[in-house]
């Protein structure tokens, strides 16, 4: 019983004994395992490279993942991870990761910002405007950086608004996350306004085109000749009295005994004329669009 | 056994030419020279048609006809790459109208297939007998002359240069052309909504417009969308109407809640020229009494229009547009030259309508 | 005991009804199978929950919020395709401009490094902040719930699951609209 029990008891601690010496490793690996941190920035410019700073030895393999890149090398711990400014463009979440055969991957992340301002995406609509219509002219900009990063930090983004008559004149708006933008009037006279977006030394042009607005105060007369009238209409302005341009349509009608007539004519040198042949009395009218004009009753002594 | 062989080869001689003979439309021919009555002939002559034989055709004319071969052929085949020369005789249906001994008229309506429809041509045509053969009595054609001239062309074009692909996002552009509906109507047709209505360029430049609209339900949902085809006129000049229709075949406007309009537009180079004016229109009745909206076109420039549509608006006593209604002309518009044009009118609509408008969609294959 | 004759007997007795009813049973196992294995071979979309209240200067209309989310999902679904797969042409056309170079240069760079990403999307709140008077452009805020597995060839390289956060534009095209720009940035607010 003796024997059997100090057997055991041998037995035992040659088991405790194993255990302890397959739990060392275990124990040591850990402070090996974190085999080389990554200490890197929170946050980088955009194609600002940098070092990442590595205490250890041997080879591992390094990885940067990022919103438009992915690298894969070779390197040698002993001396510190370069990044270069070609590997940061754009803007967004990095992730770096280093593996070595012996231990588990350690990675970090860090974040690239967008660079100075450089570029401005300047959107002005419409390309043609009628004159004098409240808030009909918007003006958005988007503001990036070299790398086609949208900046996000508020900025001034000044809008200089040069007529084609008149002093100019400029606004500012606050580019929030990026986007500035604003609205304003069309000016009462048509030509060609231009509108420039600058931030800093950033420019941006855009030109539009003011037109007339709808036909005013629309009038025709009739110039009877043989058996046919000559209709024309007088110089067709908008109400501020810009010339509404040539090729803009103006409808002619003419009710006589014969029947209904009608020409849709464009304007020509400002002025709409179309020649009709007329039987008896006649009523005749012109419109352009949704604007009617004057009517003439031709009583057919022609 | 030769003299088998003899007669077999005879037969089948015999057989073979009368085959041929069938196939050269010797019956259709036999059936031309030979018509027994009035609608005889005119069917006979308008198979010669349809088979575009106008040589055969014009033979079988009586010879009191006026018109000679090139006329007659110019007539029936088209000129001037007008819509006819892209067209077949289909049908055509004779009915007797009068007969008096050797003379009888006839009314003829021929109906033409194109690439754009099907054309009505009513006519009436006098037939006389010779001996005991019907002949057609055809006509000269009137074709009007242009007088030699210079027509100088002054209107405004407009060409259109666009954004360069390649260039950036924000890149300055030109906006579409900024059109609008200005009226819009859901009625209730047989087997079918119809969708009808203007639509204005508002802008001051030309526009490539189509205008479609989606039928939706009680929940919003969609039911159905469909386009204007043709029943617009596409190209809209600054500060041009036109009117629309949208045929929605099977619905019914019970199940219709309202209707979603999209008009798009986009920026394409124009010209201003020609200008078709349309003179003496009025309502009236044609050869088979249908209601129709008949006038003439006038090419006011000095090109030839080849293909012309005529696109007609009606409104009621409220000004509100009623129907639309489209129709093609199969003459080319020469310069100066009046050219007959009638689109149909469903009765119902003739009966409430107070005022028309009519504009004029063209295509000329010397470009614009 | 019954006799193995006697159950033989009685199993011959019951069999036809047996017999349907192990078909049928047989049968809808299949068919599910067979669903479930399409199912899975189509990716699903991820969800996006889109937020307009209070967008300016230019209120989104209910046809476009609808379409906005789904090209947003379309694109997401796109994405996660070709990073998983590093093939450029799983990206689909719901990327333009900008969002596309990079996109194609990074799965362009993936498959020569032998890196590729899976991504488990749980789904995004997009909130609108920016729409163009003339509905030319709109910006958004997405909050993205995403798994995303980093692997060279087989081997797992990391493992991140946590909010990201996006700031997207997208623009309008024929039928349907474009993500232009998506850059992953932090902080922002909802």
């Amino acid at each position: 019983m003796k024997r059997t029990l100090g057997s055991k008891f041998e037995l035992c601690k040659s088991m405790a004994r194993t255990a302890l010496l397959c739990m060392l490793p275990l124990c040591v690996l850990p402070v090996r395992a974190s085999a080389a941190e990554l200490h890197v920035p929170a946050i980088v410019e955009a194609g600002h490279g940098f070092s990442i700073p590595v205490a250890d030895s041997g080879q591992a393999s390094f990885y940067l993942v990022g919103p438009d890149h992915v690298v894969k090398r070779t390197v040698n711990l002993a001396s510190s991870l370069q990044i270069q400014p070609s590997d940061v463009r754009a803007a967004g979440h990095y992730q770096v990761i280093l593996c070595d055969s012996s231990s588990p991957c350690t990675s970090a992340t860090f974040e690239v910002k967008a660079a100075a301002p450089a570029h401005l995406s300047f959107f002005l609509h419409p390309s043609r405007v009628p004159v004098s219509t409240p808030g009909s002219i918007d003006a958005t900009a988007f503001v990036f950086d070299q790398y086609f990063n949208l900046v996000l930090t508020p900025a001034a983004v000044d809008f200089r608004i040069t007529p084609a008559s008149g002093a100019g004149f400029s606004r500012q708006a606050s580019a929030r996350d990026g986007v500035a933008w604003m609205h304003m009037d069309s000016t009462p006279h048509e030509g060609r306004v231009q509108v420039t977006a600058a931030l800093g030394g950033v420019e941006e042009a855009r030109v539009i085109q003011q037109v007339a607005a709808e036909a005013c105060g629309l009038r025709m007369k009739a110039v009877a000749s043989g058996n046919s009238v000559t209709l024309e209409t007088d110089p067709v302005r908008d109400c501020s009295g810009n010339a509404l341009p040539d090729g803009t349509v103006v409808s002619f009608t003419k009710i006589d005994k014969a029947g209904k007539s009608t020409v849709d004519t464009p304007i020509k040198k400002g002025i709409a004329r179309v020649q009709l042949s007329v039987q008896g009395p006649a009523q005749v009218s012109v419109a352009c669009g949704v604007v009617l004009g004057n009517e003439v009753a031709l009583n057919g002594k022609l | 056994m030769k003299w088998v062989l003899v007669w077999f080869l005879a037969a089948a001689t015999a057989v073979l030419l009368a085959v041929a003979w069938l196939q050269s439309g010797g019956l259709k021919q036999h059936a031309m020279f030979s018509a027994g009555t009035p609608e005889e002939a005119v069917q006979a002559l308008m198979s010669q048609i349809q088979a575009r034989n106008y040589e055969q055709a014009f033979a079988s004319l009586d010879p009191s006809s006026g018109t000679d071969l090139a006329s007659f052929t110019r007539e029936m085949a088209g000129t001037d790459s007008s819509l006819r020369t892209y067209s077949s005789l289909q049908t055509a249906d004779v009915s007797p109208l009068r007969a008096d001994g050797d003379q009888a008229v006839v009314r003829l309506r021929m109906n033409w297939s194109s690439a754009l429809g099907s054309l009505d041509d009513v006519r009436d045509v006098r037939v006389r007998r010779d001996g005991s053969v019907w002949r057609v009595v055809w006509p000269k054609p009137a074709f009007p002359t242009v007088p030699p001239q210079v027509v100088s062309v002054n209107y405004l074009s407009w060409d259109v240069i666009g954004r360069n692909s390649s260039q950036n996002w924000g890149a300055q552009d030109v906006d579409s052309p900024k059109v609008r509906i200005t009226s819009m109507n859901a009625i209730s047709r047989p087997g079918r909504v119809v969708i009808l209505g203007e639509v204005e360029n508002e802008d001051t430049v030309p526009a490539y417009l189509n205008v479609n609209a989606t039928l939706l339900k009680a929940d919003g949902s969609a039911l159905e969308e469909e386009g204007s085809f043709d029943l617009i006129s596409h190209v809209l000049l600054p500060k041009q109407v036109s009117p629309y229709r949208i045929d929605f075949p099977g619905e019914r406007i019970d199940a219709v809640k309202s209707v979603r309009m999209d008009a798009r537009a986009l920026l394409v180079p124009a010209s201003a020229d020609p200008v078709i004016a349309v003179s003496n229109q009025a309502v009236s009745k044609d050869g088979l009494d249908r209601n129709v909206l008949k006038g003439q076109l006038v090419n006011q420039s000095g090109r030839p229009v080849n293909i012309a549509q005529v696109l007609a608006a009606y409104y009621d006593d409220s000004g509100k547009v009623i129907w639309v209604s489209d129709g093609y002309v199969d003459q080319a518009l020469m310069p100066q030259v009046p050219v007959p044009f009638a689109v149909d009118i469903p009765d119902d609509i003739a009966a409430r309508l107070k005022n028309y408008r009519v504009i004029v969609n063209h295509y000329s294959r010397s470009g614009s | 005991m019954k006799s193995v004759a006697d159950m033989t007997l009685a199993l011959r007795k019951m069999s036809p009804e047996l017999v349907k009813l192990a078909w049928v049973k047989a049968a809808s196992f299949v068919l599910a199978a067979c669903v479930l294995a399409i199912a899975q071979s189509s990716p699903q979309l991820p969800e996006v929950h889109l937020d307009a209240a209070g967008l300016a200067p230019r209120p989104i209309e209910e046809l476009t919020g609808s379409t906005i989310a789904r090209h947003y999902a379309l694109a997401w679904r796109d994405l996660a395709g070709a990073l998983e797969s590093s093939q450029g042409g799983a990206l689909g056309e719901e990327f333009v401009g900008f969002a596309r170079d990079h996109l194609l240069q990074r799965v362009g760079e993936q498959l020569q490094t032998g890196v590729h990403v899976r991504i488990v999307d749980h789904g995004h709140h997009l909130k609108a902040v920016f729409y163009s008077s003339d509905g030319a452009a709109m910006q958004l805020l997405d909050q993205a719930q995403l798994e995303i597995q980093t692997f060279d060839g087989n081997k797992l390289l990391d493992t991140q699951s946590a909010p990201h956060e996006y700031m997207v534009l997208m623009t309008p095209g024929a039928d349907r609209w474009y993500v232009r720009d998506l850059e992953e940035v932090s902080g922002k607010s909802f």
